[in-house]
């Protein structure tokens, strides 16, 4: 798994800047939070790429993925608020995806629960790409992918499969244990195990925004 | 009730939501109660906030951004809705002339009249949204730039002020004569795929043209826009007049 090629000092291809300071999310918060709607549609820009494709990726349905993504924005729009005074916010992106995936996984276990899961996600299928791929290395936050795709391909593939069922597909413990056939005891070590490597590497990555 | 030890052997396993039902709930609980868990739950999810960017990214649907603005913020009120008190206002009074009035004549010709109010306020209604879009543009335009033409001894210029957040352009034609007899002038869209049509531009010595433009569909690399003068029997899907104006942004 090679990373996509990389530009000139935080350049895109089209010579347009990858990474913005600081001030740019503080600008977009404050104007957030001033009810300004060119904010909220400049959010829109920057974060729906990512939410909908963790929604796909999780949900495997395009409609029920804006929808999640759609509330998403709204839960943002009414709660978002400035930091406390001398501290830093989370980044506005990882905010919302934080919300969008616990959204998602509300939405698996109902559908579980109704046992209208069915075949859809039961294919298991990829949740995440290969990190290769140059067209899309001009899109705003793609060093990050690039980032998290390496922590995970860093991890044995045991570990790599636990962390996915349980993150990208909300499967608990239990339903880990059904759907690999071995010991609950065993999906709790290598769960942990995995998340505590991923933590190591992706605490350092700083947020960003276009 | 669960010793603390518990809680604190499971926190990774609830902040990555793998907990069964009943401990997640049970966990919630702690956290609202226990400092040191609540503070190392939030290093945690704050140390994964990036794990969701493992997802490759999707091009919304080209009608994802109205939807979630206007799901947000409510739909933009029309003028007719903004015109709607005076108007109800209007109707109150003409209904009660309209009691007063003897023969069939007359209310012919108050409908008439309504109608054309009505006419005029849609009119007003879209010269008020074209208004509002061209100075929306104005206001947030990203890149702007200007190339001077000469026509017929008279020097003008063209402006293009790019809007990246829209994707809408205001493109401002000054100072040149109307378009000769069997010709118009043109403005094109210059993209990775050739000269692609934007619109007519009418203008003369003493109105100027602005116009607000969406990014033609499908086109890919649009760098720039381009003016010619075309004849008026010509395709007007592809250039072959004389270029006035090039404007590379």
């Amino acid at each position: 798994m090679m990373p996509p090629q990389s530009h000139s000092a935080g350049l895109t291809r089209t010579g347009r800047p990858r990474l913005l300071s600081r001030d740019r999310e503080e600008s977009l918060r404050a104007r957030l939070v001033a009810r300004d709607p060119r904010a909220l549609s400049e959010l829109i820009d920057v974060a729906s790429p990512w939410l909908l494709g963790l929604m796909q990726g999780m949900l495997h349905d395009r409609d029920e993925a804006e929808d999640v993504a759609l509330e998403t924005f709204r839960i943002a729009w009414d709660k978002i608020r400035p930091p406390p005074a001398g501290e830093t916010a989370v980044g506005l992106v990882p905010w919302l995806l934080t919300i969008a995936r616990n959204r998602a996984i509300d939405r698996l276990r109902t559908r579980r629960r109704r046992a209208r899961l069915g075949e859809i996600a039961a294919a298991g299928t990829e949740t995440w790409v290969p990190a290769e791929e140059p067209d899309e290395a001009g899109q705003a936050g793609w060093h990050v992918h690039t980032e998290v795709h390496r922590a995970l391909a860093a991890l044995p593939a045991e570990q790599l499969e636990v962390v996915r069922l349980a993150y990208f597909e909300g499967r608990t413990h239990s339903e880990i244990a059904d759907r690999l056939s071995i010991p609950l005891g065993t999906v709790k070590t290598r769960l942990r195990l995995g998340v505590g490597r991923l933590r190591e590497r992706l605490a350092g990555l700083k947020d960003w925004i276009v | 009730m669960k010793a603390h030890d518990w809680y604190v052997e499971h926190r990774a396993d609830f902040v990555v939501r793998a907990l069964e039902a009943d401990d997640e709930a049970l966990f919630r609980d702690h956290v609202a109660r226990c400092e040191e868990c609540a503070a190392e739950v939030a290093a945690l999810e704050h140390d994964l906030r990036h794990l969701p960017m493992a997802v490759r990214p999707v091009a919304p649907r080209p009608d994802f951004h109205r939807r979630v603005t206007e799901a947000i913020l409510g739909p933009r009120p029309s003028a007719l809705q903004r015109w709607g008190w005076p108007m109800a206002a209007a109707a109150a009074l003409l209904a009660a002339a309209v009691i007063g009035l003897r023969g069939a004549g007359r209310i012919d010709a108050l409908t008439s009249a309504l109608a054309t109010r009505d006419s005029m306020l849609q009119r007003r209604e879209a010269e008020l949204t074209a208004v509002r879009d061209t100075l929306i543009g104005f206001k947030y335009a990203d890149r702007v730039r200007q190339a001077s033409i000469e026509v017929g001894g008279m020097r003008g210029w063209m402006l293009i002020l790019a809007d990246d957040k829209t994707h809408q352009w205001e493109v401002i034609v000054h100072g040149i004569p109307a378009a000769a007899p069997g010709q118009r002038y043109t403005f094109w869209f210059i993209t990775g795929d050739g000269m692609r049509h934007g619109a007519e531009v009418v203008c003369d010595e003493r109105n100027p043209a602005v116009l607000t433009l969406d990014m033609p569909p499908g086109a890919r690399s649009i760098s720039g826009g381009a003016l010619t003068v075309e004849p008026m029997d010509e395709d007007p899907t592809v250039p072959v007049g004389r270029e006035l104006a090039h404007l590379e942004l």
